[in-house]
């Protein structure tokens, strides 16, 4: 590491994008971390404010009330994340999709158009950048804290995270099945990762409570995955994988290779699969 | 091709539950009213709970302590106000959990298997990073619009 007089070492939170969002910076001096965990959460922040379902003034908000009849300019970090989304759902034979929220409508009718204006051919549509919104906020803030020169950082929004540093950050994955409990470890180093599943927000129930994932093809939840862990290049493609992997299951295997992703499942029938690329980097709970 | 490997289904894990409580200490009340108002000083207006933030005889604004309940633990907040009541910032100084006590304890320690080849997995350290979970932020949104409920009479 470096010299004792930069060896800070600063943990902040804040409520952010319908979580807690934490960020750990070290290695550099107090001020100039406390100005780049400032900077990381406003940048978190600004994709809440733009990418909110709940938030009427959003560019979601605007999408899903204008997008329909004509077409709407949104922030360009708003067409980067849908551009990801399109592809995530192409790659994914539909099992990514943002537009869960219109009638029988799916991503295709989104269209992007030139100067980050964006239309929806099916009037139907709405869209929700809930399963991927979140991902692209902790990539957000992992960019300005690499600007502003952090040797060694992690930004961790309820789960889904990302780190950058000289050495690997220890995740500790919790058992959906008892969140109480600690499922495994990983290893992740300049990379992100993320889960989802059954379980986690049931905190004392001993039922699983719904999970937030619906199958496009059925309109129903899934069930046969209880819970994905997905490490990924970056947090909005991890987070996003994870809710294909829920659908997919072990079937995802090309779409993970694709995004030089690699996943872990727990099945509803208790097993646990993993891909293996993620040998080495995980350390199982016997 | 990318091949799934299967492995042993941890299913003893389940019937075993842990009550250690963990803490996460971010910022102290000081701390968290520099970084809110970097040049700023501080008197009371309610002890221990709301602060007027001054410079040079000029208002900057208000800090406000709050504590709400988690899953079922305290969580310690900070909510930095702006002359004319508007929220600066939401800081979470302490969160505190009812689990993932058991990571100091030897046994469970001793169940991890499947040694992996990276030295980087540091099975004895403390819970820094939990993936999977959500941990409700509904009560500290609720109790902001609490305190912006009092904020117009703050003076």
């Amino acid at each position: 590491m470096l010299p004792a007089s930069s060896n800070e070492c600063l943990r902040r939170a804040r409520p952010l994008l319908g979580t807690f969002v934490e960020i750990a910076v070290s290695g550099a001096p107090d001020a100039d971390i406390q100005a780049a965990v400032t900077a990381a959460f406003d940048a978190i922040a600004q994709v809440h404010a733009l990418m909110s379902f709940q938030e009427a003034g959003s560019d979601v908000g605007r999408l899903n009330r204008e997008a329909g009849a004509r077409p709407v300019r949104v922030h360009a970090w708003t067409c980067r994340v849908l551009e990801a989304a399109l592809d995530l759902h192409r790659r994914s034979s539909g099992a990514f999709d943002v537009a869960v929220a219109g009638r029988g409508a799916t991503s295709a009718a989104i269209e992007l158009l030139p100067d980050d204006h964006v239309r929806f051919a099916d009037p139907g549509v709405k869209i929700d950048l809930s399963g991927i919104a979140k991902g692209f906020a902790v990539d957000c803030a992992i960019d300005v804290l690499r600007a502003h020169d952090m040797p060694r950082a992690l930004v961790n929004a309820g789960g889904d995270l990302a780190a950058f540093g000289p050495q690997a950050e220890t995740i500790h994955v919790r058992d959906p099945r008892n969140p109480s409990r600690l499922l495994l470890l990983i290893s992740v180093m300049n990379e992100a990762l993320a889960s989802s599943g059954h379980g986690f927000d049931s905190f004392r129930s001993a039922a699983p409570a719904p999970t937030a994932v619906i199958d496009p093809a059925t309109g129903r939840p899934v069930e046969a995955v209880r819970a994905a862990t997905v490490r990924a290049p970056s947090c909005m493609i991890a987070d996003a994988l994870t809710k294909v992997v829920m659908i997919a299951g072990t079937g995802a295997s090309a779409v993970l290779e694709h995004y030089r992703a690699g996943a872990l499942v727990v099945l509803a029938d208790g097993s646990v699969q993993m891909t293996e690329n993620l040998q080495g980097a995980v350390c199982l709970a016997a | 091709m990318t091949r799934w490997i299967n492995l042993t289904a941890p299913a003893a894990v389940v019937a075993t539950v842990s009550s250690a409580a963990q803490a996460v200490q971010y910022l102290s009340i000081p701390e968290a009213q520099k970084q809110a108002f970097p040049s700023a000083s501080f008197s009371e207006i309610q002890a221990g709970r709301i602060w007027r933030a001054e410079s040079a005889g000029r208002l900057l604004g208000f800090f406000i302590f709050d504590r709400v309940i988690g899953k079922h633990l305290y969580i310690d907040y900070a909510v930095a106000l702006d002359p004319g009541g508007r929220i600066r910032s939401v800081e979470i100084l302490q969160y505190r959990e009812s689990y993932g006590g058991e990571i100091r304890s030897p046994s469970w320690l001793a169940q991890f298997v499947g040694k992996s080849s990276s030295s980087a997995l540091q099975v004895g350290s403390d819970i820094r990073n939990i993936s999977g979970a959500t941990l409700s932020s509904q009560h500290v949104t609720e109790g902001v619009k609490r305190i912006m409920a009092i904020a117009p009479r703050l003076k």
